[in-house]
């Protein structure tokens, strides 16, 4: 009884330190009901697999307990979940979260691989996983997961299933196993009390000059598991080196792959010289990055989020007068995702939690830098009603100074290349640029 | 009578019975694995092809041959290093006579202290941008910070060793030191006065006496550092990469087809680990037999 009636003072304190402690644009938020085009948007999809309708759904999960596994590297991300997704949960739905911080999302596909190897097939440990890219080619390529459900959710009508860039995660179709969470593009923070905005970089062309210019003041994140981030700029380099990013869209192309990445490694290779450690060592995650450019060791790093440098601002990683910016092209973006396993216990609720991340008022306030995550929305504006397109286009207001030029970010976005791209670019840039 | 003789088999079960299952288990599955087998993914049948694409495949064989000899290097230096410096420690200690539980104190007292934080310790202290390159940068002994030499994320493995000397030299030392303290100084004294010097006293009394726990401790850092994964993770460069590492990655990779590679390299691990420690005690055995002997 005292147990829960502390843990009651506890949520309420956490609630009124939240609502304090944001700025106001962040305040009207939580409290917006859901939107008005939810009792109709109910009737017009049919339910997901395994259930009689979308009431159903809510009924068996009103009571259950939701395992949501996710990467748990970020304190300011760990509790804006805790309390923007699982307070609502449990308020609304009657529903607990119960978020398992993870270091890397591999750990939760690798459980959900053990526990199906030994026989678990109903009773899972994991509820729902955010997950992209190869994490999902991994467990669908296993059949490892529930669905097709993301398109059997109410909330689903308010996401753009037709942009490819949705529809295809790493170029590998989604078919609804997994729904979106938000959207990110990869773009670059420099340090506003260290250069001046005339002299960044703005495409590939001139980062290459960049870098012959200043050496020791440049690296990259090394391609690899666990650091897409690295995998991407070489992408893009891969874009800018073959000229243009329309002939990697669609299908895995081996023998492009192959006449076109020699020239890639050779340009790689000519920037040793010049790069942090003379490339003999690359960061191996985006922390690794941040931190050498907060220790003034490096002049960039990179982000993904809409708020630009304001989630790694807001967490301490980097400078308060860390800045974003962009290129003129070869930008990747994509979109992140909720799936759920084949063998998870609560299905239900997982689903519940799933429409409850599109719902407009969650979108508005994760793309805030103090969510920590800041990035972009997953539905579209055009999908929305009037009430909640304003919250949302409010929401985009205040992302800070901190957020590279929209338009210019818009102009420089290209899609991501097909799933096999991933370990091919990881495994020939180990042999090609690492090891040489 | 009965129950006597149940007794010691019915208390060791337990620890057997947890061995069995956990270690055996696991040894078990993931040599299954290292052969191919995969039933998620539809692969049932056994091979050694994992064997011998570590070994051979343009992919893996590289990688896999730098980073043997990353490990051995780093496995044998450590333990070397370790050993030389516990001995020397514990002599030292044991001659000391004020201060000594003192010392003997400063000598073990990051006993606790996990792998991971010695680690992050010796980034913070050694990394180019870290509190020593700081403050020689700060005092005018270098005209900026990354002047510091490359200690840590370096391609010999410098900050590894350093990270391995600073956990195990205290874990040897304790052994010793509790050795020498139970051994009676008679030896040394008889030898003394027989005209022993003291590298003479060392080398033909002591070092004999000590030697048991010496070679016993290394063998265990020896086999500890071999298969470690966190120092090396964190304080490695990404190439080339110890073992441990390479096998850890190789199991993160999302392609299953990857892990009876990440197996193979765990399975090989085990085996060069268990061969080594066999090679070194049949070494170590015939030496005692033959100073026994002399």
């Amino acid at each position: 009884m005292t147990a829960a009636r502390s843990r009651l003072l506890w949520v309420i304190m956490a609630w009124a330190i939240l609502l304090s402690a944001c700025s106001p644009a962040a305040t009207p938020t939580p409290r917006v009901l859901p939107t008005s085009a939810q009792p109709t948007a109910v009737a017009q999809v049919p339910p997901p697999p395994g259930f009689g309708s979308w009431q159903d759904v809510l009924k068996q999960a009103r009571g259950t307990t939701v395992n949501w596994y996710m990467w748990g590297g970020s304190a300011v991300i760990n509790e804006f979940v805790d309390t923007f997704y699982g307070d609502v949960l449990r308020e609304e739905f009657g529903i607990t979260l119960r978020r398992v911080p993870v270091a890397d999302t591999a750990d939760a596909v690798n459980l959900v691989i053990s526990e199906t190897q030994a026989g678990i097939t109903d009773r899972g440990a994991v509820d729902m996983i955010w997950i992209n890219g190869q994490n999902f080619f991994t467990l669908r390529q296993a059949n490892l997961l529930y669905g097709p459900w993301a398109e059997n959710i109410p909330n689903s009508l308010l996401v753009d299933w037709d942009d490819p860039a949705v529809a295809f995660d790493f170029g590998f179709p989604v078919d609804g196993f997994e729904s979106p969470w938000s959207s990110a593009q990869f773009h670059f923070i420099y340090d506003s009390a260290r250069m001046s905005e005339s002299e960044l970089p703005r495409s590939y062309d001139e980062l290459d000059a960049w870098i012959r210019a200043h050496p020791d003041r440049f690296t990259y994140i090394a391609p690899g598991p666990g650091a897409f981030q690295g995998t991407r700029f070489v992408k893009q380099a891969l874009y800018w080196t073959s000229g243009g990013y329309e002939q990697w869209v669609g299908e895995w192309n081996q023998a492009l792959y192959d006449v076109k990445s020699p020239a890639l490694w050779e340009k790689l290779n000519s920037w040793k010289p010049f790069l942090w450690r003379k490339g003999e060592t690359y960061p191996a995650n985006e922390n690794e990055l941040h931190q050498l450019f907060a220790n003034g060791e490096v002049d960039f790093t990179i982000t993904q989020a809409s708020a630009g440098a304001g989630p790694a601002i807001a967490a301490g990683l980097i400078p308060e007068s860390s800045r974003a910016f962009a290129f003129r092209e070869y930008l990747i973006g994509d979109y992140n995702y909720v799936a759920i396993p084949a063998n998870a216990s609560h299905k239900a609720a997982a689903l519940v939690l799933a429409d409850l991340i599109l719902r407009p008022d969650r979108q508005a306030g994760h793309i805030l830098p103090e969510s920590g995550f800041g990035l972009g929305y997953a539905i579209d504006l055009d999908r929305v009603n009037a009430t909640d397109r304003a919250l949302l286009e409010q929401s985009l207001g205040q992302l800070g100074p901190a957020t590279a030029d929209a338009a210019m970010l818009a102009q420089a976005f290209a899609p991501d290349m097909a799933p096999q791209s991933q370990s091919a670019i990881e495994r020939d840039w180990e042999a090609n640029v690492l090891r040489k | 009578m009965r129950w006597e003789k149940w007794r010691i088999p019915l208390s060791l079960a337990p620890t057997v019975a947890i061995i069995i299952a956990l270690f055996g288990g696991g040894l078990l599955y993931g040599g299954l694995q290292s052969l191919g087998w995969q039933p998620l993914i539809g692969r049932t049948e056994l091979s050694l092809r994992a064997y011998a694409s570590l070994l051979t495949s343009e992919r893996y064989a590289q990688q896999f041959r730098t980073g043997l000899l990353l490990t051995v290097w780093i496995s044998v230096t450590s333990t070397v290093i370790s050993a030389v410096l516990a001995v020397l420690a514990a002599l030292a200690i044991r001659s000391i006579r004020r201060g000594r539980q003192l010392s003997a104190f400063l000598l073990q007292f990051n006993l606790p202290i996990p792998h991971v934080v010695a680690a992050i310790g010796v980034l913070f202290l050694l990394s180019q941008s870290g509190l020593l390159s700081r403050l020689g940068a700060h005092l005018g002994l270098l005209q900026r910070a990354g002047d510091f030499p490359i200690l840590v994320r370096d391609r010999y493995g410098i900050g590894i060793i350093l990270a391995y000397v600073w956990k195990e030299l205290p874990f040897m030392g304790v052994i010793v030191l509790a050795v020498l303290q139970s051994l009676s100084e008679n030896y040394e004294d008889s030898a003394r006065t027989l005209g022993a010097d003291v590298w003479q006293r060392f080398r033909y009394v002591t070092l004999p006496l000590i030697a048991p726990a010496l070679v016993s401790s290394s063998i265990l850092v020896f086999a500890f550092v071999f298969g470690e994964y966190q120092v090396p993770e964190i304080l490695g460069v990404q190439f080339p990469r110890t073992l441990p590492v390479l096998a850890v990655r190789l199991f993160l990779l999302p392609d299953l087809n990857a892990r009876a590679e990440a197996m193979a390299m765990s399975v090989l691990i085990a085996a060069i680990v268990i061969l080594i420690i066999a090679a070194y005690r049949w070494v170590a055995d015939r030496g005692a037999q033959r100073s026994g002997e002399a």
